[in-house]
């Protein structure tokens, strides 16, 4: 009788036991610094708007992990608050203030030195989506730094180039990502 | 049903769904066919999604289903960019943009990205609050009214450099060159270019000084500069016409320029120099 009760303890405390790694296994990033940077290219001039404004999180379940990161479009500084105004408004950022990405990436992405990402951007009313973006990575303990470039265009979010001496600005509006996520 | 059969006929069905699906794009007339695979994160097939095309430059569009298999076909289109929607149950819509060449048959295959998780983060786990989120269309309307605004102040602002350049150059035509007297038709032509420069400019200045301020927002920039110029010009268009009256008046009753209208083209100058500065300062800028 005792001898049959071991097995039975066991097929009870093995599922709880898989269970309890399987919770263990879900994880947490926080984003602890971020470089947001867009280009603007005109015939007459070159301008970048930086913001250091993003926030960001990352929760993993069963080997995925969904991240998600927001930052207020009127944080973008181009060092000149008139211009930084005039995009808030071609961005429609009084209508949609946030810039938020979404993107889902394998657990096991964060020990690779490269990754490439789905991204699905809203600004600006509108929703982009970027297949297999390529970014840099670079680990150092807990903490993770990504750096790449988002191939955004004004036509992927319909905003109306802004024109300086009735020429427009380039359609490519890149953006270059430099963010720093922690392990939680 | 013989297995075989049943998928021969499965895919003679789906093949006859898209092209009645896609009829919208037959009206293109074009001999194009566009074909892929429709994959899932993991690089397996996805299977009956659904595929939209819509041609950029006329907004045709149309739909196709793909099959069980993952692959989708649309058939008659015609060279150009396009932009194509997948989505299927249980991943998240993928829209991809590309341009068909002029080759009767061409590949074009789509990995869609799986949905969010049930535990992915939302705004509130970022600390962004509903009301930070949400947009405000008064302060967007704001916004519009000051750009509006300040490009009437721009357009405004360089159509009376016109006047004003003319005003410069038919100045010695009014005073006079070597002690002779300008002539009275030559200061009625530099009154008449003095007067237009200062009611565009106050029409100008109305739009920088009406335009809406918005909240929360620090002067940066080369913007500083144009404002600070302001303070030159803005008291050197008003006096430059006062003196410049005072100066017609005595030359009018055959007097020789003396008192402080003798300042009127210096006042004229420096307010010249400080407006043309100014524009410099955010002509480069959009």
């Amino acid at each position: 009788m005792n001898r049959n009760r071991w097995p039975a303890f066991l097929r009870l405390a093995l599922p709880l036991l898989a269970l309890a790694q399987l919770a263990r296994a879900d994880s947490q990033w926080v984003l602890l610094q971020s470089t947001l940077t867009y280009h603007v290219s005109h015939p007459l001039h070159e301008v970048n708007g930086v913001s250091h404004a993003a926030k960001g999180k990352g929760s993993c379940h069963a080997g995925e992990c969904d991240f998600l990161i927001a930052v207020p479009v009127k944080t973008f500084d181009s060092g000149d608050s008139n211009r930084d105004l005039h995009m808030l408004q071609v961005t429609r950022g009084g209508e949609f203030p946030m810039v938020i990405v979404r993107t889902r990436l394998p657990e096991q992405a964060a020990a690779a030195a490269a990754i490439k990402a789905d991204l699905e951007i809203q600004f600006a009313g509108q929703t982009a989506h970027y297949s297999q973006v390529p970014f840099q990575t670079t680990t150092q303990g807990k903490t993770i730094r990504i750096t790449g470039t988002v191939p955004s265009t004004v036509a992927d979010f319909k905003i109306d180039p802004p024109k300086l001496l009735a020429m427009p600005i380039k359609n490519e509006i890149p953006v270059k990502v430099d963010m720093t996520w922690q392990s939680q | 049903m013989n297995p075989k059969r049943a998928k021969f006929f499965s895919r003679l069905e789906i093949s006859a769904l898209s092209l009645v699906a896609a009829a919208p794009l037959l009206a293109q007339i074009g001999n194009v066919t566009l074909s892929g695979t429709i994959t899932g994160p993991s690089g397996t097939p996805v299977p009956n999604a659904e595929i939209s095309v819509r041609r950029v430059a006329t907004g045709e569009s149309g739909k196709v289903k793909g099959d069980p298999a993952g692959s989708y076909q649309i058939p008659n289109l015609s060279p150009g960019d396009y932009e194509i929607s997948v989505t299927a149950e249980g991943f998240g819509t993928k829209v991809e943009k590309l341009s068909l060449t002029s080759q009767t048959s061409q590949t074009f295959n789509i990995s869609l990205a799986a949905p969010a998780g049930p535990g992915a983060p939302s705004l509130a786990d970022l600390g962004i609050s509903p009301s930070q989120a949400t947009g405000n269309s008064q302060y967007q309307a704001m916004l519009d009214r000051r750009s509006h605004m300040l490009q009437i102040h721009q357009r405004l602002g360089l159509i009376t450099t016109a006047p004003l350049l003319a005003s410069i150059f038919t100045g010695p035509g009014a005073k006079g060159h070597h002690g002779l007297p300008g002539s009275p038709s030559g200061r009625d032509l530099h009154a008449a270019f003095g007067a237009s420069t200062a009611a565009l400019y106050l029409a100008t200045a109305y739009f920088a000084i009406r335009a809406p301020k918005i909240p929360d927002t620090s002067t940066r920039g080369p913007i500083r500069v144009h404002k600070a110029l302001a303070w030159i010009h803005g008291p050197g268009m008003i006096l430059t016409p006062i003196l410049g009256s005072i100066a017609f008046s005595q030359l009018s009753n055959g007097q020789r320029i003396h008192g402080i209208a003798k300042y009127h083209s210096d006042a004229a100058f420096v307010t010249a120099a400080a407006y043309g500065a100014a524009i410099i300062s955010v002509s480069v800028k959009f």
